[in-house]
């Protein structure tokens, strides 16, 4: 594999900018006419294409080894992906393009898994290819053509609108050849002591156990909140993670620290976490005991809500670390509580989209 | 390891192939299609992100999109059946109405090839042999 | 009640309470046709009135006579300080008492001469809008003010000589007027501010001529002002050149004419210099102008009314004369003192109203007969069908020919004794002055003619009708007629009765602040009140209306009209108004046709220099325009280039 530092900017501009060429003349000749459709020689452009964005992937952010599932996962679905969509570009019949588009959500839906967002890939499989390919599959039949129609057997501006098309993806893919970090980096800088991956499966159930011991804490009366086995436990058990990802394990310069954090953000914003984590353990359980002893009389609301805080941030940083673990929960709470605006205005657009569809399609008198 | 530039590799080339599609189909129903394959790959890159900062923020963004689409497909849907109403057709290039005056509008000159159905003659099996039920053809 | 002011604010406002009165009732169909009564009403009232006031103010005492008003601010800008207020004082009532007792009778003869116009209601109530207008002119102590109901008066005599709007020489006319009017009155606000400027910030007419008389500008600015005030007096009273207007605006109503001519527009430049007087006895050489343009005016238009067919344009021309009298007896002022002058000018107002209101309401009353024919070659012998109107037009034509003891006899001699006094002491202008004064005489001669042939020409000779006529060829109704009557009265009896040997306005109007003022300006002392009547003078100027009635007599008694030989060129050029309106034409109109012309090549230049200029961006556009197909696909596949050039600088720019 060829160091990137060394991989010139000139070599992967060509490479892109013969991809978008390849694939934008690929295309001219694969997108529907009249006549002189030669979908042989499109395909043949369109893979050899297919082939030069391979090797620009390759050679810019590498091709992992260490994790043979994952690998294979991802070059299928994103084959999968590619292939459909160019599939569903040059289809001359909208109902199979519908299909191919389909099989595109799908495709895209095991890159969501591969990126730990299982109800995203859910709901995007239960929106797209459930809700809108059927709805517009319904309005094809509705709307059915025989034999050749302008719409179907014609492209407006061919070779252009490639050009354009696939000149901005090539733009794009080399602004993003510039502005990210090399690929090596995370794979090079094995730093012993610190771990890789923040969090590991046993610090996670170690913080998930907490949490579960924080919800107790919901149904307790006083004197189990101030007993020493409820607050001590949790206690140790929270710190003997969050102070061991806070505390360097081992002797790691300041130069291999900064490294890690810009090649690998996640930890950093996991060790950030942790550090705030920390803090909050100290804060809340001294808050506790002052509601609970100190004030008179003991504010035993006051110190279960300072709990709940709590477990919430454990969950977040739990739930983090290993994202599909409590993807939907985690996920709500972040929703309805950093997002609730934006849940808001989604909802309101949703009812707006819906009053305005159903004024549209309502047949004003013989409309026709 | 996947890194992070693969899935934005991945999400840019579904960008751009909905967009040639979106700039050169015609038909109103595939020009939809791409748009949402955009939509697609943008949401992939967002997912990425978020994957990739270990914080939710991205998906969160990814849900709204969806919703967005969701409306989207609605709206989408009533238009192309109101022009459906008035054109007889879901070709883009029938409406360009919206043209500066003393602009001709742009008309196809290459003839469409017609497909010529063969004159649907009655055919006499052969005697002597169990006739073949005609198998009908569908277009889905 | 007991303050005059309150009263002439009531003359005032009765007529402008008709205005809209009748204004109202003509949105109603069966209203309408009695919306003479407001407006006559109205007028009566306010000639009551201001027979109340006019007592009033001869009971004053003391050489000055005036009552003002309580001052309102009417607006007030800077140094411009203008109030409403009204100032009665011999002058404005002796015009006040003129303008709504002629008013009256002129509105009861239109009763019956309007009657099932279709216009009906919209006549009276500009009728009252005019008389209201007018007495805001008269009673006005503001130059400001008096502008106003000096353009009221012009807005009015628009709207009612365009009466016949439909009718495209009516509306031709009713432009003229307001034009020609209008271009006097440019001149006229011009030496407003003049006088604005020069007196101290003053547009009071008492604070004005105070401060002037005070200190007297330079007699440069004094002589311009004063001869643009003049301008406006032009304009309005129909002087030289701008007379043309006046003939025209006989496409009016008869009774518009008898309105116009005799009670409120033509007098109101008249009474504009009385009122004046303070500032033009200041200026000697505005003084002999006025009296030069006066003399010029009065024979020029007595000469073109010599061959008019026209019965009503015979009385138009000769109502443009009779003001060439007043202005002549006005420039006089200064070798005469001015309380004489204010005298002849408003007395010859005074009778001028009453006998041509009469001499129009009578030639309307043939109008009306002959169904609206006015051309007196088509009818003629009208004394047998017509015997009242026979009668009281004789009065009229008399009095303005200056038959001894009528009233035109004594108020034209004293403008003549004025100009022949004027001529003895005018100092460096005296042969000028001598000028005017043969001028008068002559014009005494041919006015005695003109209207004896007019006269001859109707109702002598053989009975003659035209077609038009049908069964209206009789005696007018009563209606008609008892205004005709009053007036013929008016005309006979309102000289002697008044001033000759009574001195009523001689002795009232040397009470008068602006007269007053010129006189002490002039450092005469009123000893000299009354006017001598001068027995030569009389006795040359009925000799020359005498000879000039016994020629038309000699001449017209036939009723035909027949042209000696010899004077048939002389008569050609009147006939044809001595070619003024095509002298103007060539003189002003055709100029004013080649600067459009030259105008519009500069213009088309300028165009074509912009035309270049939006050549350019047209062209772009042109280039461009391709692009704008209609297709929305192809516009956003503008929107991804466009964007990709973007991103493609931005990418260029980091990498190096």
């Amino acid at each position: 594999m060829p160091d990137p530092a060394q991989i010139p900017s000139q070599a992967i501009a060509y490479q892109l900018i013969g991809a978008g060429l390849l694939a934008a003349v690929g295309f001219l000749f694969l997108l529907p006419r009249p006549r002189h459709r030669q979908l042989l020689v499109g395909t043949f452009l369109g893979v050899s294409a297919l082939g030069l964005l391979v090797a620009f992937l390759v050679t810019r952010f590498g091709s992992a080894t260490a994790d043979w599932v994952s690998t294979i996962l991802f070059w299928f679905f994103a084959a999968g992906a590619v292939g459909f969509g160019t599939v569903l570009v040059v289809q001359r019949n909208p109902a199979r393009g519908a299909i191919a588009f389909a099989f595109v959500v799908l495709s895209t839906c095991g890159l969501f898994l591969i990126l730990a967002a299982p109800f995203l890939m859910a709901t995007t499989i239960i929106v797209y290819a459930g809700a809108i390919i059927v709805t517009f599959l319904f309005v094809l039949m509705l709307s059915h053509v025989s034999g050749p129609a302008d719409e179907n057997d014609r492209s407006r501006e061919p070779l252009l609108g490639g050009l354009a098309g696939f000149g901005f993806a090539g733009l794009v893919l080399f602004a993003l050849h510039q502005s990210l970090p090399p690929a090596s980096a995370n794979t090079t800088v094995a730093t012993p002591g610190l771990p890789l991956a923040p969090l590991t499966v046993v610090e996670r159930s170690a913080l998930l156990d907490a949490a579960t011991h924080l919800a107790e804490a919901e149904s307790a009366n006083r004197e189990q909140l101030l007993s020493t086995e409820f607050s001590q436990s949790t206690r140790e058990r929270l710190e003997s993670v969050v102070g061991g990802m806070t505390a360097p394990r081992g002797t790691v310069s300041l130069q291999q620290r900064l490294t890690l954090a810009q090649a690998e953000p996640r930890t950093a914003t996991e060790i950030q976490q942790a550090a705030a984590l920390k803090k909050q353990i100290q804060t809340t359980f001294d808050t506790v005991e002052t509601a609970l002893i100190d004030a008179n009389p003991p504010d035993e609301a006051r110190a279960k809500q300072a709990l709940r805080e709590l477990r919430e941030q454990v969950v977040i940083l739990a739930g983090t670390g290993g994202l599909p673990a409590r993807n939907v929960s985690t996920l709500g709470l972040a929703i309805y509580s950093e997002h609730l605006l934006g849940v808001e205005m989604a909802g309101m657009l949703l009812l707006v989209a819906t009053i305005g569809a159903v004024a549209i399609a309502h047949r004003r008198g013989d409309a026709t | 390891m996947i890194s992070l530039g693969h899935f934005l590799t991945v999400g840019a080339v579904l960008f751009g192939l909905g967009l040639v599609g979106f700039l050169t189909r015609r038909n109103f129903i595939t020009m939809f299609l791409c748009a949402e394959m955009m939509l697609q790959g943008v949401v992939l890159n967002l997912v990425a992100f978020s994957r990739y900062h270990g914080n939710l923020s991205g998906q969160v963004l990814g849900l709204f999109i969806i919703t967005v689409a969701a409306c989207e497909a609605g709206l989408a849907l009533a238009l192309f059946l109101t022009l459906y109403r008035r054109g007889r057709s879901l070709d883009s290039g029938a409406w360009q109405s919206i043209r500066e005056i003393g602009v001709q509008p742009t008309i196809d000159v290459e003839p469409l090839m017609k497909t010529v159905p063969s004159p649907d003659y009655p055919r006499l099996p052969v005697a002597g042999r169990l006739p073949v039920a005609a198998e009908e053809t569908a277009r889905v | 009640m007991s303050d005059p002011t309150n009263l002439a604010l009531l003359a005032l406002g009765l007529p402008l309470l008709a205005t809209i009165l009748a204004a109202v009732m003509g949105t109603c169909s069966t209203l309408a046709k009695w919306a003479h009564l407001p407006v006559v009403t109205a007028f009566a009232g306010s000639a009551i009135l201001a027979l109340l006031v006019l007592s009033k103010v001869m009971q004053a005492t003391g050489s000055e006579v005036a009552f003002l008003s309580t001052a309102q601010t009417w607006f007030h800008a800077g140094n411009l300080q203008v109030d409403f207020q009204i100032t009665v004082d011999p002058l404005s009532a002796l015009m006040l008492m003129t303008v709504t007792f002629v008013g009256t009778w002129i509105a009861v003869f239109s009763v019956g001469y309007m009657h099932d116009d279709p216009g009906y209601a919209r006549y009276f109530s500009l009728m009252a809008l005019f008389v209201f207008s007018m007495c805001l002119l008269i009673l006005a102590s503001d130059l400001l003010l008096l502008v106003a109901g000096w353009e009221g008066v012009g807005l009015c005599s628009y709207l009612l000589i365009g009466y016949y709007y439909a009718k495209p020489s009516a509306a031709a006319a009713a432009r003229k007027a307001f034009l020609v009017t209008r271009l006097g009155d440019v001149g006229m606000i011009l030496g407003i501010f003049l006088f604005w400027q020069a007196g101290g910030y003053h547009t009071n007419f008492d604070k004005l001529f105070a401060h002037i008389t005070a200190n007297p500008p330079d007699s440069v600015t004094l002589t311009t002002a004063c001869l643009l005030l003049f301008c406006g007096a032009i304009g309005k009273s129909a002087q030289f050149p701008l007379y043309v207007w006046l003939p025209d605006a006989m496409e009016g109503p008869t009774p518009v004419s008898a309105l116009i001519h005799a009670a409120t527009m033509v007098t109101a430049g008249v009474y504009l210099l009385a009122r004046a007087m303070p500032l033009f006895v200041l200026s000697p050489d505005a003084q002999i102008v006025v009296a030069l343009i006066g003399g010029f005016t009065a024979i020029l238009s007595a000469f073109i009314a010599l061959a008019q067919h026209d019965l009503k344009r015979v009385l138009a021309y000769s109502t443009v004369s009779q003001l060439g009298y007043m202005f002549m007896a006005l420039g006089a002022g200064g070798p005469v003192s001015a309380n004489l002058v204010v005298t002849a000018a408003i007395f010859h107002v005074f009778t001028h109203a009453f006998f041509k209101a009469l001499l129009f309401l009578s030639s309307g009353s043939v109008m009306h007969a002959m169904g609206n024919v006015i051309d007196m070659r088509k009818f003629g012998g009208l004394r047998t069908l017509m015997p009242v109107t026979h009668i009281t037009f004789l009065c009229g034509a008399a009095a303005l020919a200056g038959f001894p003891l009528l009233s035109g006899f004594w108020s034209k001699d004293l403008i003549i004794d004025m100009v022949y006094q004027a001529s003895e002491h005018g100092g460096s202008h005296a042969t000028l002055y001598g000028l005017v004064f043969l001028t008068a005489l002559v014009t005494a001669f041919l006015t005695a003619f003109y209207t004896f042939r007019a006269y001859f020409l109707t109702f002598w000779g053989e009975l003659r009708t035209p077609p038009e006529a049908g069964h209206h060829a009789q005696e007018s109704p009563l209606g008609l007629l008892a205004p005709l009557i009053v007036l013929a009265f008016g005309a006979v009896l309102a000289g002697i009765t008044v001033e000759p040997f009574a001195h009523g306005f001689s002795n009232l109007l040397v009470k008068a602040p602006s007269v007053v003022l010129a006189n002490s300006v002039l450092h005469v002392e009123a000893e000299a009140t009354h006017p001598h009547f001068d027995f030569a003078l009389a006795g040359i100027s009925t000799l020359l209306a005498l000879s000039g009635m016994a020629l038309a007599w000699w001449h017209y008694r036939t009723g035909i009209e027949t042209v000696p030989a010899a004077l048939k060129s002389v008569y050609r050029l009147s006939e044809n108004k001595l070619y003024v309106d095509e002298i103007f034409n060539g003189m002003f109109v055709k100029p004013a046709e080649w600067l459009a012309v030259l105008s519009r090549l500069c213009d088309g230049l300028l165009d074509g220099v912009a035309r270049v200029v939006s050549f350019i961006p047209r062209l772009i556009g042109a280039l461009l325009k391709p692009l704008q197909n209609g297709l929305v696909q192809f516009y956003a596949l503008g929107m991804v280039l466009g964007l990709a050039v973007f991103l493609t600088v931005v990418v260029v720019r980091t990498s190096q």
